[in-house]
């Protein structure tokens, strides 16, 4: 039974940012067309995808903006962070140096998002383990430090895909759902003045199995 | 061995989506019309194939689907995917990192001809192409061209006038060299201008591509490297590391040379034309283009080759060099212009898409910088090209009513479009797959009217813009 399109409770406009190469669309396409393809062409501009899940009971719809990560293109799709309530900031856990860029990421986010975006840190090709550069613990203190919630993916094998999003989605719905209802559903600049909001780091054991092709 | 388990994987995944294959927007199996005639004939029903591949998708992803194993009328076994994923796993933990770096970033040359993705339009067909050669001769065509191409005292607008409807294959890349101002028209000066520019090629790369491990140019390389295996993934012909080499050459060189964009992602489509034409010109023309082993071309033809391809790239590019500069300027302008004359003469059209709140950026954006050559098979692109190179400030103002006349061609389809979902999954995956020149030749023709409507009247267009 397919949820319709028009019948959610909550729209959530999600982006995927980082380093080119990383594998942004293909934890898109994991995600809402479960399709991963290693022969994926580079995104240009923005690309948009869409999937519904639920929590707690609601329909929670996700548009999912997927960005180009060439430098170039940031004029471009830094547009597309207007209006996020959420942003999955990807990079690749065998090249250090997409890692190394996610400060520049939180920059671009702080610049031109709104300041209670939720973010999740996404390490990507987790199933590359003999090749890994990035350590999770690295990573994860990282991401405890800029309090942002964290995870290792794998858009190949499909490790914590899911997860990864629904997470996010769960976060932002724990967010939104406790300020003061509004009659629009889509109502998408994120609550109050109150300062950045605090999230609370995923819990380790979130971050491991719950992969859907295990081996 | 590697390549096996692509195989496995690539089979596995069909199997896994062979209910919803054949209804992807991008995997349009009959021809766009007929498409377009079955969905009017169904005008009652507003469910569309479209609507039904959006459905099928909802429906296999209710919640809790967190294993895509259990989409499960679907016959496909969860061992023989665990198996699959298990064996990709492997392959992972049992390589060289060398080795797999090559298998993650260039996928293996297997041919996946019969597969295809939204978006990613079938490469080549052949056979559309060889039907056209007849054509070509039968209708004189030929001899129209060569007495153009050998006669002294030809004028470039001659030659435009007779490319502007599609050029014939055996006469093509000579042409395109010359509507590209990389040769001049005048035939004494043809083979010492060619002869010089190739060297001239060479010279450059002798300068340039030592430093492309240097740190500062050590990104540009890096994205070029990046983006070349990917670039046109299902065509063998690209995936051949001697193809590769060439461009990476190619869009280096002319990055280093064109400081103010540098490379920009989409740079390197634009090079595979050119590539595809000359090379072309030196095969068999009963050969198989998309699996042509390029290794076995003579050293001095593969040069040829690339030095044309770059200088002819260069002429291009230098006409919208704005489109790659800092915020694009050039692509803004246009989409806005693009807006402002879709407004103009479809004022219904124009209308749904804003009351659905689609931005025209987010989906001609990519029509622009690729010049529309994610939305088209290689060939039909290549048949667009005659046209574009024929006509002055073809990739730039020319382009901006292609693009147009491309948005009208699916005005009805996209009105049954009911919601912003369904109108921007559709305009990025618009099924063009089975095009041919046919189809290109009826866009252009309208590209042609809209341009003489509207291009020399600007306040035609400023005028609507100044309305609220």
């Amino acid at each position: 039974m397919g949820t319709r399109d028009d019948e959610y409770d909550y729209l959530f406009k999600v982006v995927l940012i980082g380093d080119s190469g990383v594998g942004k669309s293909n934890l898109l396409s994991r995600f809402t067309r479960n399709e991963f393809n290693l022969e994926s062409k580079s995104t240009i501009g923005v690309e948009f995808a869409t999937r519904s899940i639920q929590v707690d009971g609601k329909t929670i719809k996700a548009q999912i903006w997927d960005t180009a990560g060439q430098e170039r293109y940031r004029a471009i799709t830094s547009a597309y962070y207007r209006g996020a309530v959420g942003a999955l900031l990807v990079y690749d856990i065998a090249k250090h140096l997409t890692y190394e860029n996610v400060e520049r990421w939180l920059k671009e986010l702080r610049d031109h998002a709104d300041q209670n975006i939720v973010i999740m840190l996404v390490g990507n090709k987790s199933d590359l383990r003999h090749l890994r550069s990035v350590p999770t613990d690295e990573a994860r203190a990282f991401a405890e430090r800029h309090s942002l919630s964290f995870i290792e993916t794998s858009a190949l094998d499909c490790t914590n895909v899911e997860t990864a999003f629904h997470n996010i989605l769960t976060e932002i719905y724990r967010i939104v759902s406790q300020r003061p209802m509004h009659d629009s559903p889509d109502e998408d600049s994120p609550p109050g003045n109150s300062g950045p909001i605090q999230i609370s780091p995923t819990e380790p054991n979130s971050g491991s199995k719950s992969n859907c092709c295990k081996a | 061995m590697s390549e096996t388990i692509q195989l496995d994987f690539a089979a596995k995944n069909k199997s896994i989506f062979s209910r919803n294959v054949p209804r992807l927007p991008g995997k349009a199996s009959s021809s766009p019309r007929k498409e377009m005639i079955a969905a009017s004939a169904h005008r009652n029903t507003p469910a569309t194939s479209f609507d039904d591949f959006q459905e099928s998708v909802s429906d296999a992803w209710d919640l809790g689907d967190d294993e895509f194993c259990i989409i499960s009328d679907v016959k496909i076994s969860k061992k023989m995917a665990q198996s699959t994923a298990a064996s990709v796993i492997n392959r992972h933990r049992t390589q060289s990192a060398d080795q797999a770096i090559q298998n993650h970033q260039i996928p293996s040359i297997t041919k996946n001809a019969n597969r295809s993705f939204p978006g990613h339009p079938h490469p080549f067909l052949e056979s559309a192409q060889s039907r056209k050669m007849n054509e070509d001769l039968q209708s004189g065509k030929m001899e129209k061209f060569n007495s153009v191409l050998n006669s002294a005292n030809s004028t470039m607008k001659e030659l435009e006038e007779c490319s502007w409807h599609g050029i014939p294959p055996p006469v093509r890349a000579i042409t395109w060299r010359l509507l590209s101002g990389y040769i001049p028209i005048n035939l004494d000066k043809r083979a010492s201008t060619l002869k010089r520019k190739r060297e001239e090629y060479w010279n450059l790369v002798e300068q340039y591509y030592e430093t492309r491990h240097e740190e500062t140019h050590q990104d540009t390389f890096r994205q070029i490297h990046i983006d070349i295996p990917r670039m046109s993934p299902l065509i063998a012909l690209f995936q051949q590391s001697i193809v590769q080499e060439m461009f990476e050459r190619i869009l280096y060189i002319w990055a280093m040379r064109h400081p103010a964009s540098g490379y920009v992602q989409g740079i390197n489509d634009l090079v595979t034309p050119f590539f595809v034409v000359f090379l072309q010109e030196v095969i068999p023309s009963d050969s198989d283009l998309d699996t042509h082993d390029v290794s076995k071309l003579s050293e001095e033809d593969r040069n040829s080759i690339e030095a044309d391809s770059f200088w002819c790239l260069s002429k291009l590019l230098d006409g919208i060099q704005d489109n790659y500069t800092f915020a694009q300027p050039g692509i803004q302008n246009r989409v806005r212009q693009l807006k402002e004359l879709i407004e103009r003469v479809d004022v219904e059209l124009h209308q749904h898409l804003v009351r659905h709140e689609v931005d025209y950026l987010q989906f001609s954006f990519r029509w622009m910088n690729n010049l529309l050559m994610r939305e088209l098979p290689l060939l039909c692109t290549v048949r667009l090209w005659d046209t574009c190179l024929a006509q002055p400030h073809g990739f730039a103002d020319f382009h901006l009513y292609t693009c147009a006349a491309f948005l009208l061609k699916w005005r009805n389809p996209l009105l049954r479009q009911t919601d912003f979902q369904g109108l921007m999954m559709m305009l990025q995956n618009l099924p063009t797959q089975s095009w041919s020149d046919e189809e290109i030749g009826e866009i252009v023709a309208e590209a042609y009217q809209l341009h003489y409507m509207f291009s020399n009247a600007p306040n035609h267009l400023q005028s609507s813009a100044s309305k609220p």
